[in-house]
């Protein structure tokens, strides 16, 4: 896939282009979306009105990591999202656990190769991360979500959200620390597999 | 564990430090094991992030261009179609009332003159052509009602009814169709003769060109619609 030349065409008014582009992207946006947002449906909506606003506005990206300029897209969606949320709460059409926690769908497992146990095991890791995403401020959550569950470099991240890079770092720091206080309470939830890493070397 | 050591540990796992930074960091960490137990808290974490499964979209999100708001794409030579057809259609709207509107003009003055001197039967007769008669007329009839103060309401009342009445009315009643006919006739006469400003063949053209117009932006539309579903 030729990235630079489908942008340009999309830039110059091909909706073809730009549709190949959204295939290219649209698993790494619909999963940000995701993780910030928490919420299956939210997050597809929140990726559908990222495309359509990056579609229209295409004409004013001047280069650099394209990927990092949708994902500011997504971000900004996920943040309207949020901000419609705020004005009206919804209940949540899950039934509850005994936990008095959300329930997963059947259709959150992921990869259908997996055992079942294996699958039980990626849940509740799943599960545990969502749940202490969720508990994150937003600008915390978007930025540790960009790094270190995408896979984006700091400068990326800095383009994404438009802050600085030593405000990238800052708040990627603190994210983490705040995930891994949150973990610990899943501990015991968590399969051996994916627990917690402790007196390794620090080298 | 301060804000400081907390983003050097979390930058250092990055490999975003610069060496001299990474350097004095690694010697603190061989020394200090609440540093490096931090450090290890933040990898863990990291990886857990890490191995979180990419889900796949639940569905694709390409774009129609109706989502987008998008029209087809149109040719080039669309606007000056656009153009022309417009420019058109205002030639013909104007022509049409300058042919109108100056045979009016130029028909009026002769009118005021015949019926200056008329009897009022006349004026009511073409009221319908001329609005102005009546106006006109009143001057006349002023000093009649001065004179003769007693029968006043009766002419009042009986130029009323006649403006009132349509000119067929009016014949059946007074009988004197004879009068209203030969000011009409005189009255009409000019306007007949005298030939529209702008020549119907103008407006001809100009009316084909507008309908031409039309029907060639409608084909462009749709054969640009076509080829953009065919896509």
């Amino acid at each position: 896939m030729d990235e630079q030349a489908l942008i340009r065409d999309a830039q110059a008014g091909s909706l073809d282009a730009f549709n190949t582009l959204i295939l290219h992207y649209q698993d790494s946006l619909y999963n940000t979306a995701l993780r910030i947002l928490g919420d299956e449906d939210l997050a597809a909506d929140a990726t559908q009105e990222a495309f359509i606003s990056a579609f229209k506005s295409i004409g004013s990206f001047r280069g650099g990591s394209f990927k990092a300029w949708l994902m500011r897209t997504v971000t900004n969606a996920c943040y309207d999202e949020l901000r419609r949320q705020k004005r009206r709460p919804t209940t949540p059409l899950e039934p509850d656990s005994e936990e008095g926690e959300e329930m997963d769908s059947p259709a959150w497992l992921a990869d259908p190769g997996m055992s079942p146990e294996q699958e039980a095991e990626a849940d509740e890791l799943e599960h545990a991360l969502q749940h202490c995403l969720n508990d994150l401020p937003v600008e915390f959550k978007t930025v540790v979500v960009m790094a270190d569950i995408q896979g984006m470099d700091y400068s990326e991240v800095a383009v994404a959200v438009r802050v600085p890079l030593g405000t990238i770092k800052s708040r990627l720091a603190r994210a983490r620390l705040r995930l891994r206080e949150c973990l610990q309470g899943f501990t015991e939830l968590l399969p051996a597999s994916f627990r917690l890493e402790e007196g390794s070397s620090a080298s | 564990m301060n804000r400081r050591d907390l983003e050097l540990l979390s930058s250092y796992l990055d490999g975003q430090l610069k060496p001299s930074e990474s350097a004095r960091l690694e010697s603190r960490l061989s020394t200090d094991p609440d540093l490096r137990a931090v450090l290890d808290d933040l990898r863990s974490t990291r990886n857990l992030l890490r191995k979180l499964p990419m889900r796949k979209a639940p569905r694709n999100f390409t774009l129609t261009p109706k989502m987008v708001g998008k029209n087809p794409p149109l040719p080039r030579t669309y606007p000056a179609f656009r153009f022309v057809t417009a420019l058109a259609s205002l030639l013909l709207f104007f022509s049409m009332g300058l042919n109108y509107l100056i045979p009016q003009l130029v028909a009026q003055p002769p009118a005021f003159g015949m019926g200056g001197g008329g009897a009022p039967e006349v004026y009511s007769a073409e009221a319908p052509a001329a609005t102005e008669a009546p106006a006109a007329a009143a001057p006349a009839e002023e000093p009649l009602v001065q004179m003769a103060p007693m029968p006043t309401p009766t002419i009042a009342s009986a130029d009323t009814s006649r403006e009132m009445e349509t000119p067929a009315a009016k014949e059946g009643i007074t009988g004197e169709p004879s009068v209203p006919d030969q000011a009409q006739v005189q009255n009409t006469a000019p306007r007949q003769e005298m030939a529209p400003p702008i020549p119907s063949i103008w407006l001809i053209a100009l009316a084909g060109i507008t309908v031409l117009g039309v029907v060639v932006m409608l084909f462009m539309r749709r054969l640009a619609a076509e080829r953009w579903r065919q896509k």
